[in-house]
């Protein structure tokens, strides 16, 4: 080939940028693939647990590592996505499939204003306003009841169509997964893109501020809300493969207390990191099948309460000795061998 | 619409305006000296209605339980300070409102654990009973949650304005910088502010529960309820704190009474919202602000 064809294939290269993709998500991608092989049902229901709530914690990396901002209320974007898809597929018939991607736009279509709305605030005050937002989000839910199912919620949600090779809760994980890791490669090269030091430049939390990129020209405004939409979509997409993965839907399952954990995993894990999202996620929903099954046996006591003492410990420790999360562990490792070679 | 209703509607606004209030100004104390946003303060209302029905069920007498409850989750607020928030006193905002997260989930599941589930009541202080009043209730307990409420607020102005220590917290609040350099401990005001936010959540508490019992897992709405309150007014004035909790109360009440059934709930928070994002300053002006 000619020169100027190749230095031609190499602008163009550098004008559309092909997407990197890191080879650990490849090795997560192989592991997830032959994990169905050897892995119970059971183990199967929990990582696809782990898997979704990676994914909205994703959305959070994006919001809260690049732009910046804490929010408290993904559930009602993860909410908004599971009765979207539910009430398209139960009333119109819809495919699934087709639903998907409805109910993401939905989340993102409602978060935009939201977001316009509540953006123009600074500091820690925005995540108490999510915190309000996903109240009235549950309250809502719950009085709509001719559309919604009131407390009680939806069932009987149609499953995705699929090549029936493998059972539908093998299906789902692969689904979600590979769900999880396309995020993973959208939010790396996210942040590595001009749209993310942009978002870094307005980052409050790391090194950014908000008047400074405003001056320079940056629409401070317009990034915050693009990613608090971003990140509203991705909760949506995981909303509606969970309405579509266990065919009946509450009200609870979108509440308060699924978002904070959903925010206290993503803070355990790391927000600067996509992968922290994953390790937090797993962390978090691990240690709820552990406590939830086998200490009130071992232990006695109620249901419910080893796990709650265990998230209060694990976050505060975390935060006190590794305040960017589990993720920066293997570079604090680093740190401190080369500190002790000197 | 009824008279009556009004004025029941009033009545429960003003109880539950003075619930919030009491949370806005546990958080305002905080906030005011250390810029924590203590996400906790909920679970030292719930801790001090939980530890008074413990104390009384042994045979303790009310204002000993009471006593004993305050003195307990004043324990709790300093073990909050010196174990989670010092050793992190430099990290950013929503790290430290994080960190009090994690208290308030480990302080749940404790409660949880030595508890269990059962929600708990206590009796009316002093056996008073409710009064009809115009076809309106107010329930016994109704004026002794109101008087609690104002006694704080004469406490905390009395203490703020009138003793050293006071004064001295102020200052830290005002300019930590300056506190320190004439001879203020800033870390000793900071661990005041978390103890004296503890107490007044405990006396809450306990004043509390015969109206509206208590449970493990009470703290985290009243923690929402009182920052709704503590922003609307403004966090950076008591007196902000006061008018939004009142607000809030009014709000819910108002819209329980007046507003279709099942809907009150979202209207009356959607309603606060839109008042909060107008105004999200505060309704009462920060002082040195003008208007």
């Amino acid at each position: 080939m000619s020169p100027i064809v190749n230095r031609a294939k190499e602008r163009a290269a550098r004008l559309v940028p092909m997407p990197r993709v890191p080879r650990a998500a490849l090795i997560l991608l192989a592991v997830v693939a032959v994990l169905p092989l050897i892995g119970s049902a059971y183990l199967m229901s929990i990582l696809i647990k782990v898997g979704l709530h990676a994914v909205i914690g994703m959305g959070l990396i994006l919001l809260t590592g690049l732009a910046g901002q804490v929010s408290l209320g993904q559930g009602v974007f993860y909410g908004t996505g599971a009765y979207v898809s539910a009430l398209l597929c139960l009333r119109f018939g819809i495919s699934p499939w087709l639903a998907m991607p409805l109910a993401a736009a939905a989340s993102g279509l409602l978060a935009a204003p939201i977001g316009r709305a509540i953006l123009r605030l600074r500091g820690i005050i925005v995540a108490g306003v999510t915190l309000t937002v996903n109240l009235i989000f549950f309250y809502l839910v719950v009085s709509v009841s001719d559309l919604t199912g009131g407390a009680t919620g939806l069932s009987q949600i149609p499953r995705f169509e699929y090549p029936k090779v493998v059972s539908y809760t093998t299906f789902i994980f692969y689904a979600v997964w590979l769900l999880a890791v396309l995020c993973l490669i959208l939010t790396t090269n996210l942040a590595s893109s001009r749209v993310g030091r942009a978002l870094k430049s307005v980052n409050v939390l790391g090194h950014g501020t908000e008047d400074t990129p405003q001056v320079l020209g940056i629409d401070v405004m317009h990034f915050k809300v693009a990613a608090y939409v971003g990140a509203a979509v991705f909760a949506g997409v995981a909303g509606s493969v969970y309405a579509h993965h266990i065919s009946v839907i509450e009200p609870h399952t979108f509440s308060v207390q699924t978002s904070v954990l959903v925010a206290i995993m993503v803070v355990l894990g790391g927000v600067t990191n996509p992968w922290g999202a994953i390790v937090g996620s797993a962390l978090i929903v691990g240690l709820t099948e552990l406590l939830r099954e086998v200490a009130p046996i071992v232990l006695g006591g109620p249901t419910g309460s080893y796990e709650l003492v265990a998230y209060g410990v694990v976050l505060v420790l975390t935060l006190l000795f590794l305040p960017s999360g589990l993720c920066s562990l293997p570079a604090r490792i680093e740190q401190w061998r080369r500190g002790r070679r000197l | 619409m009824e008279a009556s209703t009004v004025l029941q509607s009033l009545i429960s606004g003003l109880t539950l305006g003075c619930i919030y209030a009491a949370l806005g100004l546990g958080l305002f104390v905080v906030y005011g000296v250390t810029r924590v946003l203590n996400l906790a303060q909920g679970e030292f209302v719930m801790l001090g209605g939980m530890l008074t029905v413990s104390f009384c069920s042994m045979g303790v007498p009310l204002l000993g339980a009471i006593i004993l409850a305050v003195i307990v989750t004043i324990i709790s607020g300093a073990a909050l300070y010196v174990l989670v928030i010092k050793p992190a006193r430099n990290a950013s905002g929503s790290t430290l409102a994080f960190l009090t997260v994690g208290f308030a989930y480990a302080i749940e599941g404790i409660t949880l654990l030595v508890w269990g589930w059962e929600y708990h009541s206590l009796t009316n202080f002093l056996g008073s009973s409710s009064i009809h009043l115009w076809g309106a209730t107010i329930f016994g307990q109704a004026p002794w949650v109101v008087g609690m409420t104002v006694l704080m607020v004469v406490g905390l102005y009395l203490f703020f304005g009138r003793t050293m220590v006071g004064k001295a917290l102020r200052a830290c609040a005002d300019e930590p910088l300056g506190a320190r350099s004439v001879g203020i401990s800033v870390e000793k005001m900071a661990l005041l502010s978390f103890v004296l936010a503890a107490g007044l959540g405990a006396v809450a508490g306990a004043t509390i529960t015969p109206l509206t019992m208590t449970a493990y897992n009470v703290g985290v709405p009243l923690t929402i309820k009182g920052l709704l309150a503590a922003f609307l007014g403004g966090i950076h004035r008591a007196e902000g704190v006061i008018v939004g909790g009142l607000l809030v109360g009014f709000a819910e009440a108002l819209s329980a009474g007046l507003m279709p059934t099942g809907y009150h709930d979202a209207i009356a928070l959607g309603l606060l919202l839109v008042v909060f994002l107008a105004r999200p300053q505060g309704l009462l002006p920060a002082r040195g602000e003008a208007g």
